[in-house]
C-alpha cells in the first residue's frame, strides 16, 4: 500500500509539474557536442594507443587521454589543444596538414579517420575542448525535461525521454495495445505467468479510470511477484544446487533463495537488500536472515577435487566474489586489474587487492565442495528440531558428566586388575586351526611356529574366518598376536604399504552362537586406534598397531562369559575395515586361555607393569593419572560402557544434525589473512601487502578508517556513488523491455555500450534513489508509463530499421525465458503446484543425462550424481525449483539460454533454436501439459469454437480470429478420424507423465490434444508480446 | 536477399517447401534464421545450404574445413604410449633426481609422497612406417597408419587437475565461462549443414579407470556467446538428439499436421505483428522436422558395410564401450558437414593399477582411431579434415603409490605430453619438439594448449587473434593474449 500512495502523489506531482517543465527545458539542449558519446570514441580508437596512458608505448611525450597533458603538449612543446582556438591547436594542425611526415594519425597505423571524423574533433575543440570523465562515473544531476510535440501522449516524464527521442528519429509511438494484450504482458512481467481467464475478463471488464493500475497493484502483491524477480538475481548471484567443480555434488541454498524472494515479496529497500547480500552477517545484532542474506557472496562454485590445491581454489573464490560483486552493483569489469591496472577503466591493481582484502576474511577452506554446505555456515533448525538438538544434547551433557565421573567400583577393579597383573600372566595356548580362510580368497599359510602368513595382494575389503580345532576346557579369552614378517611391506604384520593394519571388529561363535565380548587389551594400540575400538560394534573404526611396523604386537578378547569345552565348533572372524582398505593382518597367531582372568600381563606394556608393581602411595601423581588412564582407556570394562553411551549419544546428536537445514554464509575470521598482490594474477607469486580498500578513482567513498565489507556493502548504495542506481534501474529495464538503456548491463565502463537515452536512464536513477529504493514503486512507474503500454504489432519496416527496439517506439515483444516458458505451460494446463521456496525438485529429464557424465563406480559416495526424477506435485512446481545442477544443467534450461549459473549472468541471450523447437513439442512435460489443457478445452464448451477459444485465452490470452479457429477446428477433425481408427495411438498420447491418463473419449481427447500442443508451440505463446 | 513477407507467402503456398528433403526456402533467408542477429548484413560465407558464421570471408584460405578432436579424457601416459626414451629403463626405480623435478608444484595428490622412484614403461616399443615412429606396443593399429601422423612430443599446460585443465584446453581459460573451440567455430565459421548442429559432441566409457573424472558440458558449452553456439550431444542411449523422437502416439503425419497448424497461425501472427523473429520460429520448426529424419538417418548405421564396420571394430552387440561407433559416426557427420565432432573417451586417468587399465584403454581405442584416419583418407576426407588425438595432460614419470614389480601409477603430469595429428594441414610423419631423459621436462619447441589452439584455428583459416567477442566490454578470444601459430607444424 505505501508503494501505491506514493506514487500517486508521485503522479500528481507530475501532472502539475509537467507544463511548466515542459517549456522550460525548450531553451537547452543546443547540439554541443558530447565528449563521450562524441569525442572519446574517435580519440580512443585512433589516438590512444600512442598518446594513451601507457608509457611504453607512448609517442613523442604526448598523452591526450588527459586535459592536462593535451594543453601542454607533448616533446614539440606545442599544446594540442588551445580551447577554442581549433587552428592554433596542434591536434588540429595535424589532422589537416598534407605533409604525410606530420600528418595523423600516420599513414602505417591503418585506418584513417573520415573527414567527419575530423570535422567532429575540430568542432570540439573550437567549442573549448573540453574534457569530460566517462558518463557513468560522473554521478547523475536531475535536468530539465525534454520538450517534445506530442505531450499529451506522455504518461509519465520518463515518457518525455522516449518521445523526444522518437520524433528526432521521425518516428511515433505506437497506441496503446488492447486489455488483454496488456494484463498478459504485465502478467508475465511481474510474476512470470500468464492470466486466468477470469483475471482477463475482470481487467477487460473493469470500468474504473485506475483499472490498469489496480492491475499493476494486484501483480505487485501477489507472492508470485517475489518469485519471478528472484529468478533475474538468481542468475546474477550464480545460485545452483550443486558445487560446480568437478565431482558436482550437492550444496543447500534454498535458505538464501527462499530470503531473496521474501525480499522481493516484503518490498525490502534495494539499499537494505544491498547491505545485507554483501555484508548481512556484519550488521549489529545480525538476524538469522540476514546472516543468510550473505550467502550471497558463497553461491560462487567450490571444489573438491582430489589433489587440486587448496590456496589456488580460494583465490578462486575471491575472485570470483568480486568480479560478481562488481558487475552487479557497479556494472565494471574489474578482472583485468587482476593481472595489471585497467586499461580503460580508473581501477588499479592495488583496488582489486584492496577489494581482495574485504573478501579475504571468511573462515573457509579452499577445498570444501565435497558433501553439503561448505564452512561457514548458518544453522536453519525447524521449531521441533530445534527441540530435539536441545534433547540430545543434554543427553551428551549427562553420558560425557557420567564418564568424567565414574563410579568408585571402577577404582576397586582398578586396583583388583593391579594386583593381578602382578601375578604370572594368563596361560596361553595357541590354537590349532580346523579351517582358515579369506573372505577375498587370499592363501592363508601355516607356519612352523604355529602362525599364518597372508601373502599379498590384499582386498580392499577382507574378513578372515578361523575355525578353531576343539580344546580342553572352557574359553575365556582369545589372543590375537600381529607378527612381524620379511615378506610383508615394511615387514608387516599388515598387509598394507606401511605395515599396519586396521582391525575393524573381532567376532566369535561358539556352534554358530554369537559370543559376547567383556573388554580388549592390547600390548600397544595406535593413538586414535585402541583395541576397544575392535569390539565397539563399528567396522569403520579399529585397532591399528603404528608406528610397531616390523614388530610384534598383540590383543587380548575376554569373553563375557566363558565359553564351555563343549560348546562345539568356534570359530572366530577377523574383520578388516573396508573404510581403509588392504589394511589386514600379513602374519599372525591365535592362542585361547582358560585362566579366569584372560588379562595378560604381557599384554600391558611393561611401563604400566612397572606403576602396578609400585604401592599406591610410593606412585608419583603423573604414575598415578598414567595406569589410571590406561586402565581406564584400555581394560575397564564400565569405562568402556560409559564411553560408548557417549558415543552413542554423540552419534544420535550428530545424525540428528545432519538433517538441520544450513545456509552457507559469509563470516569473518577473528585475525583476517593477510593479502598480497599477485603478481600477473598467480595465486602463488606474492607481491606486495596490501589492506582492504575500496576503488580510489570512484566518487563517494566513505572518509576514513579501513574498509571491511559492510562499509563496502553502504558505499556501493551510497548516494553519492554515480553507479549502482544506474545499473540497478537499467537492469529492471531490461527485464521489462529485452535490452537495456544500456546494452551491456554488466558494463558501464568505457568499454561498454553507451546509452540509447543518457537523460532517461539518469532520470530513472535518481528516481529509484529518490523513492528510497522502492523496488515496486519504480517497476510500477515504469510499467504504467505510455513507452511500455504501446502495443508491440508494428509494420515491418520498423522491426527492420530497429531489430532490438533500442527507440521504444514499439511495445516490447520478446521470447519468454526459459523458467516462465515452462510456467506457462504448466499454468496453463492446470498441472501448476504453486508452493513458494524450500527444496529443489527433479522435473522429467531424459534418462541417463547425468549419469552419463557422472558414472563413476564409486558415485554413491557423492551425492547429485544420480537424477531420480520427482513423483506426484514435485513434477509441476516452478521451474525456478528445479534442481539446478552446474555440470548437467536441465535441458529445459540449458536449451532456452538459461545461464548454466558458474558464474554471475545479468543478461541471457535470445536464441531461436531447432534444438527448442523440438523441446517444445517432444518433452513430455510439454506434451502431458498439452493434454492437460485439452481436458480443460473439452471442459470449457461443447463447441469447437469454445473449445479453442477457452485455449486461446489460457495461453494467448485472447481469442481467436475465425481463421485462427478455423485452422485448428480443421486440425481437430483430421486428428479425430485418425485416432479413432488408432484407439490405441490417442490412448498413449493421453497417458504421456506421470498424472493420470486424461478420461473421455480417447480419440476426441487425443485430437484435442494435438489442438493444445499447436497452440502451446505458437510464437505468440512462447513470446511476451 | 529474400524478403521476410515474401518467403512466408511462398511458405505458405509452395507446399512442397514442408517437404523434408527439399531444399526449400532460399539459403540467405535460412541463413539469417539460423543465426539472428549475428549476421547483420553479413552476406554468407558458409558453402551452399550451410550457415555462415560471423566472418565474411576467413583470414586465410582453410587447410582444414572440418575438425574431429578425439579427446582422450583423463591424461593419457605419454611416457607409456609415444615418449620413448631408451635410458628410462637405467633409471627405473631411482629417485627422480632433482634437477629434473626442479621444485615442480605436484597434485595433493602425491605432494605427500616421500620418494619419487622413476617407473620405466612395463611395454615394448614397436617402431612404424618410414618415420620410423616408435610406439607402444599397445597402439600396433596406430602404428600402422604411422606416416600418417604429425606427433607433438612437447605439448604442455599450467594446469595440474583435470577440471581445471579440461577446462583450459576446451576454453583457454581454466575457470569456467568462455566457450569451447567447437562453440568458436560455430560462431566464427558457422556449420555447413543446416540439418545438424555445428559442434556434436559424443561420450564413450573406457575400460581403464572406472571411477575415472566427471564431465562437464561446460567443456562444450559455449560461454559468453549465444546458446546456439554450444555443443550439441549425440548419445547413445535413447534419442541421439534430445527430445527428438514424437511422444508416444504422435506418429510422423499427426506431426506434420499439427507443424502445418501452428505454421499457418504462426504466418498470420507474422502478418499481424509485422516480427521478423516469428518467420525464424517458422524455419526453425521445419527444421526441428526435417532434424527428426536427417539424425536418425545419420546414426543409423545399416548402410554401412560389414568391412567397415569390421575395420573400426563396431561391435552389434554394443559392448565395445562406444568408441568404435562414435569414430564411425563422426566420420558420417564430416560427410555431411558437420564443422567439429569431438568423442571424449573416457578412463585415462591412472593413479594405480596404470599397467593393467592402459592395455584397455588403448585396446579401446587403437582400432577405431587408425580405421578413422584410414577411413577418411580413403574417402578423400582426410585431405581437409583434421583428426586430433589427445588429453588435458600428461602423466608423471614417478609412481604414484608404490611401485611393485608389475604394478604402479602415475600421476598428472602438464609440463609435457604428447598429441598426434593427421590430415588437412599438418605434416605427415613429423615428430616435433622433444622431452629430457626423463619425459620431465621439455628441451625443444614447446607447444601451449594456446599454441595449438592458435595453430587448429590458423588451420581452419582464422586468425586467433581476430576471432573475438565483446563481452563485459572486452573482446574475447580462444587464446586470451598468448598463443602463436606453430608453424613447424604446418605442412
Amino acid at each position: 500500500m505505501p508503494s501505491s500512495i506514493l506514487s500517486k502523489f508521485h503522479w500528481l506531482g507530475w501532472a502539475l509539474a509537467l507544463p511548466a517543465l515542459l517549456s522550460a527545458a525548450a531553451a537547452a539542449n543546443a547540439a554541443r557536442l558530447d565528449f563521450n558519446r562524441d569525442v572519446r570514441p574517435i580519440l580512443a580508437e585512433h589516438c590512444f594507443n600512442c598518446h594513451g596512458l601507457d608509457d611504453r608505448t607512448r609517442k613523442g611525450g604526448l598523452r591526450l587521454d588527459r586535459a592536462e597533458d593535451a594543453l601542454k603538449g607533448g616533446k614539440s612543446g606545442h599544446p594540442a589543444i588551445v580551447p577554442g582556438k581549433a587552428s592554433e591547436s596542434e591536434l588540429v594542425k595535424r589532422l589537416r596538414t598534407t605533409d604525410p611526415d606530420d600528418r595523423m594519425p600516420p599513414e602505417e597505423k591503418g585506418v584513417p579517420l573520415t573527414d567527419a571524423q575530423r570535422t567532429t574533433l575540430e568542432r570540439w575543440v573550437a567549442e573549448g575542448g573540453e574534457y569530460r570523465p566517462h558518463w557513468a562515473f560522473i554521478k547523475p544531476e536531475p535536468q530539465p525535461l525534454p520538450t517534445v510535440k506530442q505531450a499529451g501522449w506522455a504518461r509519465s516524464p520518463m515518457d518525455l525521454f522516449v518521445l523526444e527521442r522518437m520524433e528526432r528519429e521521425g518516428l511515433a509511438p505506437r497506441p496503446e495495445a488492447d486489455r488483454a494484450t496488456l494484463i498478459r504482458r504485465l502478467s508475465l512481467d511481474l510474476t512470470g505467468l500468464p492470466p486466468k481467464p477470469e483475471e482477463i475478463d475482470a481487467f477487460v471488464a473493469d470500468p474504473a479510470p485506475n483499472a490498469y493500475e489496480r492491475l499493476v497493484d494486484r501483480l505487485l502483491a501477489s507472492a508470485r511477484y517475489g518469485e519471478r524477480m528472484a529468478v533475474d538475481w538468481l542468475d546474477a548471484a550464480r545460485y545452483a544446487d550443486t558445487h560446480g567443480y568437478h565431482i558436482d555434488s550437492a550444496r543447500d541454498m534454498t535458505g538464501w533463495r527462499d530470503g531473496v524472494i521474501r525480499a522481493f515479496n516484503e518490498n525490502q529497500r534495494y539499499d537494505q537488500f544491498t547491505v545485507e547480500q554483501i555484508a548481512g552477517d556484519l550488521l549489529p545484532n545480525a538476524t538469522d536472515a540476514q546472516r543468510v542474506a550473505s550467502g550471497f557472496n558463497r553461491n560462487h562454485m567450490i571444489n573438491y577435487e582430489g589433489g587440486a590445491i587448496p590456496e589456488e581454489y580460494h583465490a578462486a573464490y575471491i575472485v570470483d566474489r568480486i568480479n560478481t560483486t562488481s558487475t552487479v552493483w557497479l556494472g565494471l569489469t574489474v578482472a583485468c586489474a587482476q593481472c595489471h591496472d585497467h586499461k580503460y577503466d580508473p581501477i588499479t591493481t592495488r583496488d582489486y587487492y584492496g577489494m581482495y582484502a574485504i573478501f579475504n576474511g571468511v573462515p573457509e577452506n579452499g577445498l570444501d565442495g565435497r558433501n553439503g554446505n561448505a564452512v561457514p555456515v548458518v544453522r536453519l533448525p525447524k521449531a521441533e528440531q530445534a527441540a530435539e538438538s536441545e534433547r540430545l544434547a543434554a543427553l551428551v551433557r549427562t553420558a560425557e558428566a557420567r564418564l568424567a565421573g565414574p563410579p568408585p567400583e571402577v577404582q576397586e577393579a582398578q586396583r583388583a586388575w593391579e594386583r593381578s597383573l602382578s601375578k604370572a600372566g594368563a596361560a596361553w595356548n595357541v590354537a590349532r586351526l580346523a579351517k582358515a580362510e579369506s573372505s577375498a580368497g587370499a592363501r592363508m599359510e601355516q607356519q612352523k611356529d604355529g602362525s599364518w602368513f597372508v601373502p599379498l595382494p590384499a582386498a580392499a575389503q577382507e574378513n578372515y574366518v578361523l575355525t578353531l580345532a576343539p580344546v580342553d576346557g572352557p574359553i575365556t579369552g582369545i589372543r590375537i598376536e600381529a607378527l612381524p614378517d620379511d615378506r610383508l611391506p615394511s615387514k608387516g604384520p599388515g598387509r598394507y604399504d606401511n605395515g599396519n593394519i586396521v582391525l575393524g571388529e573381532v567376532a566369535a561363535t561358539a556352534d554358530g552362537r554369537a559370543l559376547a565380548w567383556k573388554s580388549a587389551s592390547a600390548s600397544h594400540s595406535q593413538d586414535g586406534y585402541p583395541v576397544a575400538k575392535a569390539i565397539d560394534g563399528d567396522l569403520a573404526t579399529g585397532w591399528a598397531i603404528l608406528p610397531r611396523a616390523g614388530k610384534a604386537s598383540s590383543a587380548v578378547f575376554a569373553l563375557a562369559e566363558p565359553a564351555p569345552a563343549n560348546a562345539g565348533p568356534l570359530v572366530v572372524t577377523l574383520q578388516f575395515s573396508p573404510s581403509f582398505g588392504a589394511h589386514s593382518l600379513g602374519r599372525f597367531r591365535v592362542s585361547v586361555t582358560s585362566d579366569a582372568q584372560p588379562q595378560d600381563a604381557a599384554d600391558v606394556p611393561e611401563p604400566i607393569r612397572a606403576i602396578a608393581r609400585l604401592e599406591p602411595s610410593a606412585r608419583t601423581a603423573d604414575q598415578d593419572k598414567e595406569i589410571g588412564r590406561h586402565y581406564r582407556e584400555q581394560v575397564s570394562p564400565v569405562m568402556r560402557r560409559l564411553r560408548d553411551e557417549v558415543a552413542a549419544a554423540k552419534k544420535a546428536r550428530d545424525d540428528h544434525e545432519r538433517l538441520i537445514p544450513t545456509s552457507m554464509v559469509m563470516a569473518e575470521m577473528a585475525k583476517p589473512r593477510d593479502t598480497f598482490v599477485m603478481v600477473r594474477g598467480q595465486y602463488d607469486k606474492k607481491g606486495e601487502k596490501v589492506g582492504r580498500a575500496l576503488p580510489s578513482a570512484l566518487p563517494g567513498l566513505p572518509g576514513g578508517g579501513e574498509a571491511d565489507r559492510l562499509a563496502l556493502a553502504r558505499w556501493l548504495v551510497s548516494p553519492q556513488q554515480p553507479l549502482t542506481a544506474r545499473v540497478t534501474a537499467n537492469r529492471f529495464w531490461q527485464m521489462l523491455f529485452g535490452n537495456g538503456l544500456v546494452k551491456s548491463a554488466e558494463n558501464f565502463g568505457t568499454q561498454g555500450d553507451l546509452p540509447s537515452h543518457p537523460e532517461l536512464l539518469d532520470w530513472l536513477a535518481l528516481e529509484l534513489v529518490r523513492t528510497g529504493w522502492d523496488v515496486k514503486g519504480f517497476l510500477k512507474m515504469v510499467v504504467t508509463s505510455a513507452t511500455y503500454r504501446q502495443d508491440s504489432r508494428a509494420p515491418r519496416t520498423l522491426y527492420e530499421r530497429d531489430p532490438e527496439n533500442r527507440l521504444l517506439a514499439r511495445g516490447p515483444r520478446i521470447r519468454l525465458q526459459a523458467e516462465f516458458l515452462r510456467d506457462l505451460a504448466l499454468s496453463a494446463s492446470g498441472l501448476l503446484d504453486d508452493r513458494i521456496g524450500g527444496q529443489p525438485v527433479f522435473p522429467y529429464q531424459p534418462a541417463g543425462l547425468w549419469e552419463e557424465l557422472m558414472s563413476r563406480e564409486d558415485n554413491d559416495a557423492f551425492t547429485a550424481q544420480k537424477y531420480v526424477p520427482s513423483k506426484g506435485r514435485d513434477l509441476y512446481r516452478r521451474t525456478m525449483y528445479t534442481f539446478i545442477k552446474r555440470t548437467s544443467p536441465h535441458p529445459s534450461l540449458s536449451n532456452f539460454d538459461a545461464p548454466d549459473r558458474q558464474v554471475c549472468s545479468v543478461r541471457r541471450p535470445r536464441t531461436n533454436t531447432p534444438l527448442q523447437a523440438l523441446a517444445l513439442m517432444n518433452d513430455p512435460t510439454y506434451v502431458e501439459a498439452a493434454r492437460h489443457l485439452a481436458a480443460r478445452m473439452v471442459g470449457a464448451g461443447e463447441t469447437a469454437e469454445a473449445r479453442i477459444a477457452s485455449g486461446f485465452r489460457r495461453v494467448l490470452g485472447r481469442l481467436p480470429t475465425a481463421k485462427e479457429t478455423a485452422v485448428l477446428a480443421r486440425l481437430h477433425q483430421e486428428q479425430r478420424e485418425v485416432f479413432r481408427k488408432d484407439g490405441e495411438a490417442a490412448r498413449r498420447l493421453l497417458s504421456v507423465g506421470d498424472s493420470a491418463p486424461t478420461p473421455g473419449d480417447a480419440a476426441d481427447m487425443a485430437a484435442w490434444a494435438v489442438v493444445a500442443g499447436a497452440i502451446l508451440n505458437l510464437d505468440e505463446a512462447v513470446t511476451k508480446g | 536477399m529474400e524478403h521476410g513477407m515474401e518467403a512466408r507467402a511462398r511458405l505458405l503456398t509452395r507446399r512442397h517447401f514442408f517437404g523434408r528433403m527439399s531444399a526449400g526456402i532460399g539459403t540467405a533467408a535460412l541463413a539469417s534464421v539460423m543465426n539472428p542477429g549475428l549476421l547483420n548484413g553479413a552476406e554468407a560465407a558458409g558453402a551452399e545450404g550451410g550457415t555462415p558464421g560471423l566472418l565474411r570471408t576467413l583470414h586465410f584460405a582453410p587447410k582444414a574445413k572440418r575438425v574431429i578432436w578425439l579427446f582422450m579424457s583423463g591424461g593419457p601416459s605419454h611416457i607409456d604410449l609415444f615418449d620413448y626414451k631408451p635410458g628410462l629403463r637405467r633409471h627405473h626405480g631411482e629417485e627422480l633426481p632433482a634437477s629434473i623435478r626442479m621444485g615442480q608444484r605436484l597434485t595433493g595428490m602425491t605432494s605427500g609422497q616421500s620418494k619419487f622412484p622413476c617407473v620405466a614403461p612395463m611395454f615394448e616399443w614397436r617402431q612404424h612406417g618410414k618415420s620410423g615412429l616408435l610406439m607402444s606396443e599397445l597402439l600396433p593399429q596406430m602404428g600402422r597408419v604411422a606416416d600418417r601422423w604429425c606427433v607433438v612430443k612437447s605439448m604442455w599446460t599450467e594446469a595440474i587437475n583435470h577440471d581445471p585443465a579440461v577446462t583450459f584446453i576446451q576454453t583457454g581459460h581454466q575457470q569456467a565461462g568462455r566457450p569451447a573451440l567447437g562453440s568458436w567455430l560455430s560462431y566464427g565459421i558457422g556449420s555447413e549443414n543446416q540439418q545438424l548442429p555445428g559442434f556434436v559432441v559424443m561420450i564413450s566409457q573406457g575400460s581403464g579407470n572406472k571411477t575415472d573424472q566427471p564431465l562437464s558440458t561446460r567443456y562444450w558449452g559455449s560461454g559468453f556467446l549465444p546458446g546456439q553456439h554450444q555443443g550439441v550431444r549425440f548419445r547413445s542411449q535413447g534419442d541421439p538428439v534430445l527430445y527428438l523422437s514424437n511422444p508416444p502416439g504422435m506418429d510422423d503425419p499427426t506431426r506434420r499436421r499439427m507443424l502445418d497448424a501452428t505454421g499457418a497461425l504462426n504466418a498470420l501472427a507474422a502478418d499481424s505483428f509485422g516480427d521478423p523473429e516469428i518467420d525464424a520460429r517458422i524455419a526453425q520448426y521445419e527444421m526441428a522436422y526435417r532434424m527428426q529424419a536427417s539424425v536418425p538417418e545419420l546414426t543409423d548405421l545399416k548402410g554401412e558395410s560389414a568391412a567397415t564396420l569390421e575395420a573400426y571394430g563396431v561391435r552389434p552387440d554394443a559392448k565395445d564401450g562406444g568408441f568404435a561407433r562414435n569414430c564411425l559416426l563422426a566420420r558420417r557427420m564430416i560427410e555431411r558437414g558437420v564443422r567439429f565432432v569431438q568423442l571424449f573417451h573416457r578412463g585415462w586417468d591412472q593413479h594405480g593399477d596404470l599397467p593393467r587399465q592402459i592395455r584397455g584403454q588403448c585396446s579401446d581405442v587403437d582400432r577405431p582411431t587408425a580405421a578413422l584416419v584410414e577411413d577418411l583418407a580413403q574417402r578423400g576426407l582426410l585431405e581437409d579434415t583434421l583428426v586430433v588425438w589427445g588429453g588435458e595432460f600428461g602423466r608423471t614419470v614417478y609412481s604414484q603409490g608404490s611401485l611393485t614389480k608389475d604394478n604402479h601409477g602415475r600421476d598428472h603430469h602438464g609440463r609435457c605430453y604428447t598429441i598426434l595429428m593427421a590430415g588437412a594441414g599438418v605434416r605427415a610423419g613429423l615428430t616435433y619438439g622433444a622431452t629430457d631423459d626423463y619425459c620431465y621436462n621439455i628441451v625443444e619447441n614447446p607447444v601451449h594448449v594456446h599454441d595449438l589452439n592458435a595453430t587448429l584455428l590458423h588451420l581452419l583459416g582464422v586468425d586467433h587473434t581476430r576471432l573475438t567477442f565483446r563481452f563485459q566490454g572486452r573482446n574475447f578470444r580462444l587464446t586470451d593474449v598468448h598463443g602463436d601459430v606453430v608453424k613447424g607444424l604446418l605442412a
